[in-house]
């Protein structure tokens, strides 16, 4: 039996792309499965040394640097207190709002920010977390000198 | 004047130069963006703390990834990938007597002139350490850190989803 309209149909309209979309597609799914992009995480980045005796003892060479310390202390295992001359908090927000106030004074009597020095001190038995969080509070108040002091 | 008529083969087959086209920039996109089979070290398994501050390391050449854990009584379990294996970097090694973990850190800062690796001022260490551990099982990285000159170290943290109001 003849078909009709068979010639009608076959139609030279190019090369055939429907191996190099099949390709292509095997290209793109692995791209997607395979690929990480890196978007869920970042970096606390500090280049102030870690200081063996705490404040004061850091071995950059900066003129009329202040030392800012804050001790961090674990009362309990789930909270935290950080303590920074008269102030303290138990909260990074808190810790952020009274970080910048001493700042703020710092800036008042002459002392620009990259001569604040950051020591971050904390007990042996605080976790880790509460320590990123101090950290992050001292950014938060745009102080961009952060350090840990050991030894307590 | 004549009509130009559609062949009947164009109204069977679809035209896939549009699919073609976006496709093939998903392609490039995915190429450009994409790390595959960039293995930095980094574990994982460990649970990081989530910080909504923090900035991206484009460039993760110069730098090694110690991925931290609590260890036994005060001996941080650290390890990282050295010379492409992942390595277990002790602080204190019963056996050498031996701090691996500055050893370690000595050898990608100073370089190894016996091995032809020159120093890298430039050098960097991720610490990437689980957020239950207590500072006690950091501390000796960091006096590590110190002891062997790194110039630059970072905390690798989450992203917190800031809630836009």
């Amino acid at each position: 039996m003849k078909l009709k309209g068979a010639k009608a149909v076959h139609y030279e309209s190019g090369p055939n792309m429907t191996p190099l979309v099949d390709v292509v597609m095997v290209i793109l799914i692995f791209l997607m499965l395979t690929g990480s992009f890196g978007g869920q995480e970042h970096y606390l980045i500090s280049n102030v040394p870690t200081s063996k005796g705490g404040v004061g003892s850091s071995s950059a060479e900066i003129k009329d640097e202040v030392a800012l310390e804050i001790r961090v202390d674990s009362p309990t295992p789930d909270r935290f207190v950080a303590t920074a001359g008269r102030i303290q908090a138990d909260s990074m927000e808190k810790l952020t709002t009274q970080l910048k106030a001493m700042k703020a004074q710092f800036n008042k009597e002459g002392t620009t920010d990259d001569k604040i020095q950051v020591k971050i001190s904390p007990g042996r038995n605080v976790k880790y977390r509460f320590l990123v969080l101090c950290y992050e509070a001292a950014l938060r108040a745009e102080l961009p000198r952060v350090g840990f002091a050991t030894g307590r | 004047m004549a009509k130009r008529h559609i062949p009947a083969a164009h109204g069977s087959h679809p035209n896939v130069t549009p699919l073609i086209d976006v496709v093939m920039v998903l392609i490039v996109f995915f190429m450009l963006v994409a790390k595959i089979g960039v293995n930095t070290g980094a574990d994982e398994k460990i649970i990081i703390p989530k910080t909504v501050m923090g900035i991206d390391i484009k460039d993760l050449g110069n730098t090694l990834v110690l991925n931290v854990r609590q260890g036994q009584i005060d001996q941080p379990y650290i390890t990282a990938l050295v010379k492409g294996t992942p390595t277990e970097l002790k602080v204190f090694d019963p056996t050498t007597k031996r701090n691996q973990l500055v050893e370690t850190l000595k050898y990608f800062r100073n370089g190894d002139k016996v091995a032809g690796i020159a120093a890298n001022p430039d050098f960097k260490v991720i610490i990437r350490g689980d957020e239950s551990m207590e500072y006690r099982f950091l501390e000796p990285v960091l006096l590590a850190c110190a002891e062997a000159q790194v110039k630059e170290w970072a905390f690798n943290t989450g992203k917190v989803e800031v809630e836009v109001p």
